[in-house]
């Protein structure tokens, strides 16, 4: 019987601090036993729990995109003891990887569409993962237009910048990244993401938005989608919760009947609208 | 399925013992009735109910999940290695009562849900055969026919037995009880339907009308969720956590792990939606941040989502413990008839 | 001797004049409970609640441990242990005296149901009661069980029945204590090795399920984190590993040294029937032996162990 708790062991093979403030690192996992990689078989949006052996898990979105092959790829942002804990860890340690975990974005149900993707901070790690995926030869011609708003509070808290360099390059791919206020050495756009997204959003027609971000762009980033004339049905959004288990087993991080590791984390605004706010 | 007629308690006992199934039934421990591994000759069937539910023997309060060591010698140190998966020899569990069956059945349906199986549970769980004892005397606080049981329920058992005289009366409801019971000895095939039709009726009689939760089946979850008598509810609520303990469909667990210099486990323990600790984020947000938000996921969990997840099936399943426990009187049937009055 | 309804009419009286006059804002008692054998903790606010306040022998859970919870004035109904978490509660800090009422009750003591259901261990339908006796209604039979020989452990050595000293009103006889020695079973165990104590204290907690449903019914406990939820860093195991089972007990008893009052709100949540107060009682002689003080009976005395003075004339500390 698969045993859903049991990480596959992985070996870290890379190490990158993400952010100026340093909170954020990239770690990139080969797997150790020959066959886990395909047994981990995910999609852009799913999360894992990452595994250090005797600190606990901590459940993470994966950041790579599955058209990657030979590693995995995680952001972590030191919050709580597991995460600081792995801060602290070498390239060539060993930990552990459980999943993948949750539902996927519905990417069946997006083609054809026009997407519009909005990330925040370092919730754009599955995001990283989607437009990576969809970027792919095989898969980008399933899609309309494609519209990526990224904010951070500053140049230097901005994610994976070597990737939306390129996709800046791109003519397949509309990219906007911005930052709160003014930095020095910035030559790129100022403004919150909800103001960006009010200006450069394509017509509610066909098309679909991704969110992922801190609760506060999501509160002022909704509203500009509403007034858009964008349905609920097409306001895409993942939840982030306490968990545990990943397996909508252990409790806790349900909102409403539905738990947010294994009914979520990705939901839609009309799903969400029937769910408390306050879970 | 079949009936028999069970002559002695005893030598059925002992049959059960001896098997090849570990005999579980209830003991007194303590001064209280647990079920737990026993010789044939100490069970004790003169009980109301088991003190706890049975869901330890499936689901203990502690379970350790898997194991590493830190000999960096070893090309495995550092892995998670699974324990207690082993097959062990499973269980044939006598005397438990309808409603807790019931409850456990709850739980199997999270346990081994539309995503996941969970091995811990599963290997335990499956393999057993689970033979119930009909309640002939209900307890003041018993309640199972409020919830859409029976003291005669057959829901989660492979067989159900009635004390009869100096034996039992025994009606088998699995294909698994029917092999397990047919190699038993000390069983004569008889007519039970009767009798048990009869004893049903008068024992349901004693116990409380269902309880009326059309309107909460109906409602939203977002007015339910909404209703005042929350936050006056809860103002006695000392989240002290023993409802979530005690209740027979309870599950939640945290998961930690310990280790030492050579090396660690990986530990699940019961855990309770009463704490605050159970849903605090990292960040230090708490969705749920006071005991009103805390004690209202557990009638909304037993009362409105579990009957939405689970076709129907209430999540409380009426034995009373919590009631019975509760040191501040928070009756969940009252919270049901206020939460039915929308 | 004043009937249970007497005291439960002048609880009445006594919450509609305070709610009345504007007084207090709410009025913390107990109300008849939903099964036999139970009271519930109730915040009455209107004259139907007030109407609902009763006394009973079977009011386990103590009520201080609400007051914090309510920011403006409170009338509080306590017996003397109560009346005594109270004003620990005051001293501590947790309250404000001047939003504070207390109306004190003699006590007679509550009742443990265990030791009803060993009397009578037949299933009951119902339960009354008068000041004095208990009695229990079978489907065919009924039974009297004298309240004084089914007293809980602390009822039975409490020495503060009527809490005269601090109540603002009192209500009901002034009772005496009854005599019996507080401290009487601890001398044997004060005598046993220091293995034989760590044998029998792992003995006391054995099925100690760690729903810290103890702390939660204790009004000592009001830290907004209790050290066995810290994570950052975690101080013990979560597990029901004996030793740290028994580290939360006994951490949990330093923390109220000097504090207890012997309500026997603990051991009323516990669902195990742990006899917490053991660890308790220990260092409640302790520090009466020690300091000559007994908490919750001065307003303005701070417990021994919560007080610092450059000028103590023990040295260990320095």
């Amino acid at each position: 019987m698969h045993n859903p708790y049991l990480p596959y062991p992985v070996r870290i093979a890379m190490l990158r601090v993400e952010t100026e403030d340093k909170n954020l690192r990239t770690f990139k996992f080969e797997f150790l036993n020959l066959g886990d990689e395909e047994k981990f078989a995910y999609l852009p949006g799913q999360f894992a729990e990452l595994s250090v052996s005797g600190q606990g898990e901590i459940p993470i979105g994966i950041a790579s995109s599955p058209t990657e092959k030979g590693f995995v790829l995680f952001t972590v942002n030191r919050v709580g003891q597991v995460s600081s804990f792995m801060h602290n860890m070498k390239e060539g340690d060993v930990m552990g990887i459980r999943g993948p975990l949750g539902h996927p974005y519905p990417l069946d149900r997006l083609e054809g569409k026009n997407l519009l993707i909005i990330a925040g901070g370092f919730a754009v790690t599955t995001l990283r993962s989607t437009i990576t995926w969809m970027l792919q030869p095989q898969n980008r011609p399933k899609y309309g237009k494609i519209t990526f708003v990224y904010g951070a509070r500053s140049p230097g808290l901005l994610l994976y910048k070597e990737e939306w360099s390129e996709w800046q390059k791109r003519d397949d791919i509309d990219v906007f990244v911005t930052i709160d206020r003014e930095a020095p050495g910035w030559n790129g756009r100022v403004g919150f993401v909800p103001t960006v997204t009010k200006e450069v959003c394509p017509p509610p027609q066909n098309t679909a938005a991704i969110i992922c971000g801190p609760p506060i762009m999501i509160k002022f980033t909704q509203p500009v989608l509403e007034a858009a004339g964008y349905s609920n049905d097409d306001i895409i959004m993942s939840l982030e919760n306490r968990m545990k288990c990943g397996l909508g087993i252990c409790g806790r991080c349900n909102v409403g009947p539905e738990y947010v590791c294994k009914d979520g984390p990705v939901f839609t605004l009309t799903q969400l609208n029937q769910l408390p706010k306050e879970y | 399925m079949t009936e028999y007629i069970v002559k002695d308690k005893l030598t059925f006992l002992r049959a059960l013992a001896s098997s090849g199934y570990n005999l579980i039934a209830p003991i007194s421990m303590k001064n209280k009735i647990q079920m737990a591994p026993t010789d044939p000759d100490k069970v004790d069937l003169d009980y109301l109910n088991t003190f706890l539910s049975p869901k330890s023997l499936f689901f203990p309060q502690t379970e350790k999940m898997m194991a590493f060591h830190k000999d960096l010698t070893k090309s495995d140190a550092f892995v998670y290695k699974p324990l207690g998966l082993d097959q062990v020899k499973p269980s044939v569990i006598f005397g438990l009562r309808p409603c807790d069956a019931k409850g456990l059945s709850v739980i199997d349906k999270i346990f081994q849900n539309n995503r996941f199986t969970d091995p811990y549970w599963n290997t335990k769980y499956e393999p057993s055969v689970k033979i119930g004892l009909a309640c002939l005397n209900p307890g003041p606080n018993c309640f199972c026919t409020a919830v859409g049981g029976s003291p005669f329920g057959e829901i989660g058992l492979d067989a159900i037995t009635l004390v009869r005289g100096n034996g039992f009366g025994l009606k088998t409801l699995s294909a698994k009880g029917e092999e397990f019971l047919k190699n038993t000895s000390g069983l004569e095939i008889g007519d039970l339907t009767g009798e048990i039709a009869d004893l049903k009726k008068k024992v349901e009689a004693s116990l409380p009308l269902p309880l009326d939760l059309s309107k909460v089946q109906g409602a939203t979850i977002l007015s339910i969720f909404n209703q005042p008598h929350w936050k006056t509810t809860a103002d006695r609520c000392l989240n002290c956590g023993t409802c979530t303990f005690v209740c027979p469909t309870c599950h939640c667990f945290d998961i930690q792990d310990e280790q030492d210099e050579e090396g660690g486990v990986r530990i699940r323990n019961w855990d309770t939606c009463m704490s605050w600790l159970y849903t605090v984020h990292g960040t230090g947000h708490n969705p749920r941040p006071t005991k009103t938000e805390r004690m209202r996921q557990r009638f909304m969990h037993k009362i409105k989502y579990i009957p939405m997840k689970q076709d129907g099936t209430c999540g409380c399943i009426g034995c009373g413990r919590c009631v019975q426990l509760c040191p501040v009187n928070i009756d969940i049937r009252e919270v049901a008839k206020q939460m039915n009055q929308g | 001797m004043m009937s249970l309804e007497e005291i439960s009419q002048k609880i009445q009286a006594s919450a509609k004049r305070l709610l009345t006059e504007g007084k207090v804002e709410v009025v913390i008692g107990y109300r008849r409970g939903s099964i036999p054998m139970m009271a519930a903790p109730h915040f009455a606010r209107t004259e139907d609640d007030c109407n609902q306040l009763i006394w009973t022998s079977f009011a386990r859970t103590n009520l201080a441990g609400y007051l914090s919870k309510f920011s403006g004035k409170v009338a509080i109904v306590a017996k003397g242990c109560d009346a005594r978490s109270v004003v620990g509660q005051v001293v501590e800090n947790q309250i404000l005296r001047e939003n504070l009422y207390i109306i004190g009750v003699g006590c007679l003591g509550m009742v443990d149901t265990e030791l009803i259901q060993a009397k009578e261990p037949r299933l009951y339908r119902e339960v009354t009661e008068d000041i004095t006796t208990i009695k229990l209604f079978g489907a065919d039979w009924n039974t009297n069980i004298v309240k004084e020989e089914v007293l809980r452990r602390n009822c039975k050595t409490c020495l503060s029945r009527t809490p005269k000293e601090t109540a603002d009103e009192l209500i009901g006889d002034e009772v005496q204590p009854l005599p019996n020695d507080n401290w009487a079973d601890l001398k044997a165990l004060a005598t046993k090795s220091p293995q034989d104590k760590l044998v029998y204290f792992k003995n006391l907690i054995q099925g100690c399920l760690r729903c810290y449903a103890c702390r939660q019914a204790c009004p000592l406990c009001y830290c907004p984190v209790c050290f066995v939820d810290e994570t950052q860093p975690q101080w013990l195991g979560k597990s029901n590993d004996e030793m740290d089972t028994l580290t939360f007990h006994i951490l949990r008893a330093f923390h109220c040294s000097g504090r207890c009052t012997s309500c026997g709100s603990c051991e009323a949540a516990c669902p195990m029937d742990i006899k917490l107060r053991e660890f308790n009682r220990i260092l409640e002689e302790e520090v009466q032996k020690e300091w000559n003080y007994v908490p919750g009976l001065s307003w303005e005395q701070k417990p021994p162990l919560t007080t610092y003075r450059p000028d103590d004339e023990a040295d260990f500390i320095k």
